[in-house]
């Protein structure tokens, strides 16, 4: 609508330059209220939808250290499900004798498992290789340079925690 | 209305309502911070442990809840890592998968506490089970009890009771504070216990001829003989060897450390007419402070160390165990470090120890310093240290004073003319071989078992109504008002009865002690003399 | 400016000004009282329920063994997450208010009679479809009263002859509550409802724009020469007022009266007392006056009657001389209604 029709509405001061002026800031309040309001509500919305914040992470208990011989490992349970091997390479007496392997190829996800007579991990869906440390050495993780995950360990009071997301 | 009044409502009402966001906003934040602050509920559960909680969670959910909020559940140490047996112990049976047994025995805590282990098993505690021998145990079983069933006096209406166990009185009331012997159920009826399995030092059996014997549920579950268990007591002597209960301090399944600082947990034990240390702390300014300042004692904390985390007041487990800022934050499990009189017997004694932990009982200087690896003033400067705190030294040492001195006026007015005569009388032919049969060693009991130990103990610990009114006041009474007469009516009548020189004997004792000056305030040794 | 115009004058048929014309009713001056705006008001509670249940579904599981825990996700962990289920479950709330409130008014002016007894009806549908998927929305939480209440309603429905077993396995996707069912609502609520509601609301103002609104004229107000007000911006800017009170009210609500999570819904456990949501009440407290079958059939009657109610208006106006007795039925129905409500909502069970 026009400013003539609208001054037949009943609004008087158009047509004014103070008119003019006070329909521009009560404009500028309109909209000023209506994006404030309304665009903070839809900043709140995409808030909202943000995905969270990656859980937790948690030490928890694996074994006692004596549990562990020269070469010998455990698989341990997370609270997510993953399977990770706990192995000694060395007998040092220190964490670092110790590492935690997830058990998930870095590759597409898939599960990998210990091959004892290859001494590697295996992964069946594409042939990826790791050696005892988890180093990729064929497939395609190799030629991505991909290598397992490690987990963080220490040793406290002789028995050995593993850093782990808590599900 | 106009468009441009139209247009300011507009404003208006989109500020209010950014008002509002913004009021939301506030109390998401504070929600936020709220579940930061908040212990986070979600306990991760070890993947071994998940069948246990699923069914158990439903069937017995207390104990679930109570380990969610231990320290064991946040670092995921869960069920099996506790109650896991090896194949070859007598007491586990397989459940739902795992092979587990139901007692967790220090040995098992030993696993991840090898050094409170070793502590706790050189300690007076793990020994409390040694009653099973004692005087008091006589007392419980045969007394108060019988060793052997016995018939009901008569019919129970409502309840078909057979026969009576005579043993209940010491299953009840000794054991469950010192521990009793873990028995499983056999099929002759009898019971199973440590000494029939012989566990070697690795807590295996190496006598295995009962296992088949054993009564086993339809899981295959050995069964517990019911004397024996439940049973938390201290000292507790377990079928692998082992000593003591860890629950029975810690209780489980959240095994707090913040319960065992506190004085009612050593009290389920530590209380009663024969050695209230726990109405003793009470009475005394320690546990005066303790109790006005809980809140600020601080027992939440993780390490809890005197001078460091808290100083408000001392709890029983201050001074006989916790850390200190004097000795680097360092906890023992062991408070017979700390100890320098053994007030148990009824002539206390210094507590000098050799190498095993035991009493020195020589009585030559040379052989006893040669024999004492840990002697009792190295265990008194150890409790000093933690007095050193909030005392300065010379309060400190005149405080020993007084408690030495004490300690020896009980002994040498009380405590060893009593044993002398008693020993007189016995040795004499003038009482039966049978205990408690007769008055006068019911009195010497209290005497020495009861008031004597408990002024001892009262004034140990600053107490001073329980070390005179309760203490030695009823000890000086016992002793002139009961068991002088009741040893002079003794030979009384083993005169009349034709043992004169017993009598002779007895009363020399009597009388040698009586004409002491400490003694001489009464008439008392004239009397009954005639 | 100018060469936009051109530019989607050389590709669409249609010119702006014609597209304004077709938006820029004329609205009777008698809107100008803010009352009249009832009829806005669900609409945009619809659009708010849009948009908010689009956000509550990124999170929602329509799982059986899943739905209440995301439920509570979104209750208790994601960012302002009970705030939009606090609004989404307050607009259901005020939306049904609304609807049946604008209802009232429509029905006490008499706005539906002769033309416009078509879009009474397709209000009717709108108004079943409102309950209906406020009914379907609470049931997807998976609280006892959730799963509880379906089992009822769907028994409910058995108890229609004929077509009421296959109502309810239909509903619930079986004989009994199962894995299926609240997938089922779930695809009710937030897909076949909704868009059933957005094509039946098209129709409704589309017909209303066609037929025009009733025009009124109370007895206080002087004769003017215009009737009408332009919509554009003088009616938007009502409507935009409307608007933002219904926002900040929301705020308050889901603030000051925040969303809780009931008990988990346990098949095995029966509640005490199963009380289906406060606009259920009137009829919940019908069913329980008269037994089964009739009290299902009366209330399929009363429903048939307002449905056909400008007809049967229109046979009494034309032939008694009970001009007004829309009226009176009118009060003594709603006072019916308000009566059987608040009596169900004070008693226990």
């Amino acid at each position: 609508m026009n400013s003539s029709e609208r001054a037949a509405a009943g609004d008087s001061t158009t047509g004014t330059a103070a008119g003019d002026r006070r329909s521009f800031f009560s404009l500028v309040a309109m909209g000023l209220g209506l994006t404030g309001a309304y665009g903070t509500f839809a900043a709140m919305a995409a808030r909202f939808l943000y995905p969270a914040k990656p859980p937790d992470r948690r030490w928890m208990y694996v074994a006692s250290v004596t549990e562990f011989a020269h070469g010998g490992g455990v698989l341990f349970s997370a609270p997510n499900g993953q399977a990770i091997s706990v192995t000694r390479l060395t007998a040092n007496g220190t964490v670092e004798d110790f590492i935690a392997l997830s058990s998930i190829c870095p590759h597409l996800g898939c599960k990998v498992h210990w091959e004892t007579q290859n001494k590697r991990f295996f992964c069946p869906c594409h042939n990826g290789a790791f050696n005892v440390e988890g180093i990729s050495t064929a497939g395609p993780p190799f030629d991505a340079k991909q290598n397992l995950a490690r987990f963080p360990l220490k040793v406290e009071n002789g028995n050995l925690f593993i850093e782990v997301a808590v599900a | 209305m106009t468009l441009k009044a139209k247009q300011y409502i507009i404003g208006l009402l989109g500020m209010t309502f950014l008002g509002s966001l913004v009021f939301v906003q506030w109390m998401e934040v504070a929600r936020k911070q709220a579940e930061v602050g908040k212990a986070s509920g979600h306990v991760p559960i070890p993947a071994r442990s998940r069948t246990c909680i699923e069914c158990h969670g439903k069937q017995s959910p207390g104990i679930v809840d109570h380990w969610k909020g231990s320290t064991h559940a946040e670092k995921g140490v869960g069920c099996v890592e506790c109650h896991l047996a090896d194949k070859g112990d007598v007491d586990g049976f397989s459940h739902y998968g795992e092979f587990i047994a139901t007692v967790v025995t220090p040995r098992d805590c030993s696993k991840c506490h090898e050094k409170e282990f070793n502590e706790f098993e050189h300690s007076h505690h793990a020994r409390a089970g040694n009653i099973l021998a004692s005087l008091d145990n006589f007392l419980a079983e045969t007394v108060e009890g019988s060793r052997v069933p016995f018939n009901p006096h008569s019919p129970t209406p409502g309840k078909s009771v057979d026969m009576v166990n005579g043993m209940a009185s010491a299953v009840v009331g000794c054991q469950q504070c010192h521990g009793g012997k873990v028995g499983l159920r056999t099929k002759d009826g009898g019971m199973a216990t440590v000494d029939d399995f012989a566990p070697g030092p690795d807590g295996k059996p190496t006598k295995l001829a009962l296992v088949d014997q054993l009564v086993r549920n339809d899981e295959g579950k050995p069964q517990f003989h019911a004397d024996t268990w439940p049973n938390t007591g201290i000292g507790r002597i377990n079928l692998d060897g082992s000593l003591g209960s860890c629950s029975a301090c810690h209780s489980r399944h959240d095994f707090s450390p913040r319960r065992a600082r506190q004085p009612e947990n050593c009290g389920k034990c530590h209380l009663g007419p024969d050695h209230p240390q726990k109405e003793i702390y009470e009475e005394s300014k320690h546990g005066v402070a303790f109790r006005d300042l809980l809140q600020h004692m601080n027992l939440d904390s993780r390490k809890w160390v005197l001078g460091v985390d808290y100083s408000q007041a001392p709890t029983c487990a201050t001074c006989h165990m916790s850390a200190h800022s004097k000795n680097n934050g360092k906890v023992t499990h062991n408070p017979g470090e700390r100890i320098s009189w053994t007030n148990r017997p009824p002539i206390s004694a210094v507590l000098d120890t050799d190498a095993e932990g035991k009493l020195v009982t020589a009585t030559d200087p040379e052989e006893r310093r040669m024999l004492t690896t840990f002697s009792a003033v190295e265990k008194r400067n150890n409790m000093k240290q933690v007095c050193l705190h909030c005392h300065t030294p010379d309060y400190v040492n005149g405080f020993y004073q007084q408690y030495d001195d004490f300690v020896a006026l009980y002994n040498e007015k009380f405590g060893k003319p009593g044993q002398a005569i008693m020993t007189a009388l016995k040795s004499n032919g003038l009482l039966t071989k049978q205990d408690f049969d007769e008055e006068i060693e019911w009195t010497w009991f209290y005497l020495w078992h009861h008031e004597g130990r408990r002024a001892r103990h009262g004034a140990s610990m600053m107490a001073p109504d329980y070390a005179h009114w309760h203490g030695m006041f009823e000890v000086a009474e016992r002793f002139y008002m009961q068991l002088i007469p009741q040893a002079r009516e003794l030979t009384r009548h083993a005169e009349t009865d034709g043992n004169p020189d017993a009598a002779k004997a007895v009363n020399a004792v009597i009388d040698e002690i009586l004409a002491r000056p400490e003694h001489d305030w009464s008439e008392i040794r004239h009397k009954g003399a005639k | 400016m100018n060469a936009i115009r051109q530019w989607f004058g050389e590709r669409l048929p249609i010119s702006p000004d014609q597209v304004l014309e077709v938006l820029d009713e004329p609205v009777p001056n008698h809107l100008k009282r803010w009352w009249f705006c009832l009829g806005g008001t669900p609409a945009y509670l619809f659009v708010v329920q849009i948009f908010t249940g689009i956000l509550l579904a990124f999170y929602y599981q329509p799982a059986q063994t899943t739905a209440y825990e995301s439920v509570r996700f979104i209750t208790t962990e994601a960012a302002y997450g009970w705030y939009f289920r606090g609004v989404h479950k307050w607009a259901a709330t005020l939306m049904i208010a609304s609807v049946v409130l604008h209802q009232m008014r429509v029905y006490f002016t008499g706005a539906y009679r002769k033309p416009r007894e078509l879009n009474w009806m397709i209000g009717m549908c709108l108004l079943l479809c409102t309950l209906v998927i406020g009914f379907t929305g609470y049931s997807l939480v998976y609280e006892q009263l959730s799963y509880w209440g379906a089992t009822v309603a769907a028994n409910i429905c058995d108890t229609v002859p004929v077509v009421g077993g296959l109502a309810k396995r239909m509903l619930l996707a079986g004989d009994a509550y199962n894995t299926e069912t609240v997938s089922r609502f779930f695809i009710l609520h937030a897909a076949v409802l909704p868009a059933s509601m957005i094509f039946l609301l098209a129709i409704h103002i589309g017909l209303i724009r066609m037929q025009g609104i009733t025009e009124f004229r109370f007895e206080d107000e002087p004769v003017q020469d215009k009737q009408h007000f332009p919509f554009f911006p003088d009616h938007f800017y009502t409507e935009l007022i409307m608007g933002l009170v219904l926002m900040i009210l929301l705020s308050v609500l889901a603030t000051v009266l925040p969303v809780t999570m009931g008990p988990r819904a346990d098949p095995l456990v029966t509640p005490d007392v199963i009380k289906p949501e406060w606009f259920f009440y009137a009829t919940f407290r019908w069913l329980k006056l008269f037994s089964g079958t009739f009290a299902v059939l009366s209330m399929g009657l009363i429903v048939f009657i307002m449905f056909v109610w400008p007809f049967i208006d229109g046979w009494i106006r034309r032939y008694t001389r009970f001009a007004e007795a829309s009226v009176w039925i009118g009060i003594v129905g709603a006072s019916l209604i308000i009566g059987l409500t608040v009596w169900e909502a004070a008693v226990q069970h």
